[in-house]
């Protein structure tokens, strides 16, 4: 058993050496399309989070006219806060206020803020008790509209809707790219095992005259290719987390009142992902060198 | 040992290698298979063999009809056997150890027993002093040497030689054939396809003479004709 399995593993090892640069086109394939595979899983998830965030989260903007007195912006507090089933609260910022978070948030858009700065509405941050209810919180919102001295009243609904159909958009082609690049993959798999298969074949005639079985003939060049799938989804995952990484900063680098902290994707999904590279790449490589070896091997 | 009844082996519907051939080789026999290229030497030992299947017929090896036998079975039919070629078919890169042992490490065989079996058949072959040489610094007649002691190795019942002397000189093939007849002598069956019409004369094995696919005389202790 152990001559065997110390044969295997030495012809394997045999075979890639011979074929190095087959075997580093056929790794480089696989670390890019399970790459984009583990992307792909990353940004449907970064997705997830932000629209868990933004609709968990939901609150509702109740801008008030420029130039409203005290009195007025007390009489809308007033009203806003009346029925306390459904309003949970409403914190008022004035002018000042909404200029320092406009100048928060437009820090790096100095043209856009000069062209904002001048009429920059003061408003209402409203949190409904029941955020789920979507019914209700419309009719909320016109009923807001109509308070005198309100100039709009938005709530983030269109923005998560956005948000949804990106992620439709983004996550339906780039999982189509990562399969058609898995495809690949598994095309090339296939390539090397049959072309390190053509130059053993004599070996391999030899072989099957002196009674070797199929499956001992296989087995290595079956490993060979599982051993490039897996080498692909190691580095592809090694690449995912530096990317991730550099992703998780640059988001974090951005101003809180943005809200885009949701995209970053922690809590030890990235290394869940990477184990699902490995068992894709580790599928793919069996697949891709298991049928090959099949197709080009008869009795 | 090995049996064929009227077996028949077609490659195209123009060329019939081998038309209603039968005959028996009893264990330990020698048999040579003569007659011009194209004959049919080559496919009736390529159908003992099962690198080949008949259109029509049986072939028996050691009981067993190897027609009907799986595929995942062939394997261990081989076991049994040893091949022999003209062009010696070794691993150019690997030593006369190596090409010998590989016969025994791909059907499994510990490494002791590779280390005790391998030296034992290169003496016998007579190149105990030589197993770390590679083919290309062996002659012709060394390489086929090796090539026996590949096929002899596993100590298989059958050894089936296509031309093994083909590539040599008379003196060397007649050493080549010396061994082939000690190695008979142990008991196992050999079955050699040649046209050295020396090597049979001086032999006087059985002989069955094909000619385009049928075998026109099966004669003990003959010649070539």
């Amino acid at each position: 058993m152990i001559s065997r399995v110390r044969y295997v593993l030495r012809e394997m090892w045999a075979s890639m050496s011979r074929n190095k640069t087959l075997t580093a086109a056929t790794v480089i394939t696989s670390t890019v399309s399970l790459l984009l595979f583990g992307l792909t899983l990353l940004i449907q998830r970064g997705f997830d989070n932000q629209l868990e965030q933004w609709s968990g989260g939901v609150e509702m903007i109740v801008y008030v006219n420029n130039g409203a007195d005290p009195s007025q912006v007390q009489v809308i507090q007033q009203e806003l806060l009346r029925n306390t089933t459904v309003v949970a609260s409403a914190e008022y910022c004035d002018e000042a206020c909404a200029t320092k978070v406009a100048q928060t948030i437009y820090a790096g858009d100095p043209d856009t803020l000069q062209r904002l700065l001048p009429k920059i509405p003061s408003y209402f941050k409203v949190v409904p008790v029941d955020k789920s209810n979507s019914d209700l919180l419309r009719s909320l919102k016109d009923s807001f509209r109509g308070l005198p001295k309100v100039y709009d009243v938005s709530t983030p609904d269109q923005a998560v809707e956005v948000l949804g159909q990106l992620q439709g958009f983004f996550g339906v082609r780039t999982l189509f790219i990562a399969v058609g690049l898995l495809g690949a993959s598994a095309l090339l798999i296939w390539n090397t095992i049959r072309t390190a298969m053509f130059a053993r074949r004599r070996e391999i005639e030899v072989m099957k005259l002196v009674g070797a079985t199929n499956w001992f003939i296989r087995l290595p060049f079956m490993l060979e290719g599982l051993v490039q799938g897996i080498a692909g989804a190691v580095l592809g995952g090694l690449l995912m987390l530096f990317v991730n990484n550099d992703w998780t900063n640059g988001v974090r680098a951005f101003p809180a009142e943005t809200g885009l902290e949701g995209f970053v994707v922690t809590d030890g999904y990235p290394m869940w992902v990477w184990g699902a590279m490995i068992l894709v790449g580790a599928l793919v490589g069996a697949i891709g060198s298991g049928t090959a070896a099949s197709k080009f091997l008869d009795v | 040992m090995i049996r064929l009844e009227n077996v028949t082996k077609s490659y195209s519907t123009e060329v019939t290698a081998l038309r209603d051939a039968s005959f028996d080789v009893a264990k330990g026999e020698f048999v040579f298979l003569v007659g011009p290229s194209g004959s049919g030497k080559s496919t009736l030992l390529r159908l003992m063999n099962r690198q080949e299947r008949p259109e029509s017929g049986d072939v028996w090896v050691a009981g067993r009809n190897i027609n009907e036998m799986p595929d995942n079975k062939v394997p261990y039919l081989r076991r049994n056997m040893g091949n022999i070629f003209q062009d010696y078919k070794l691993l150019l890169n690997r030593t006369v150890f190596e090409n010998v042992a590989f016969a025994l490490e791909v059907i499994g065989r510990p490494a002791h027993v590779i280390r005790q079996q391998v030296p034992a058949v290169l003496d016998l072959v007579g190149l105990g002093d030589k197993e770390d040489r590679f083919p290309h610094q062996l002659s012709g007649g060394e390489q086929q040497r090796v090539s026996i002691a590949r096929a002899f190795v596993n100590r298989p019942l059958i050894l089936l030689a296509d031309e093994p002397t083909g590539n040599l000189d008379p003196a060397t093939g007649e050493g080549i054939m010396k061994l082939l007849d000690r190695i008979n002598a142990t008991g196992t069956t050999v079955v050699m396809a040649t046209h050295d019409q020396r090597i049979v004369n001086q032999m006087r094995k059985r002989v069955i003479q094909l000619d385009r696919g049928v075998i026109v005389r099966d004669q003990s202790r003959g010649v070539y004709e």
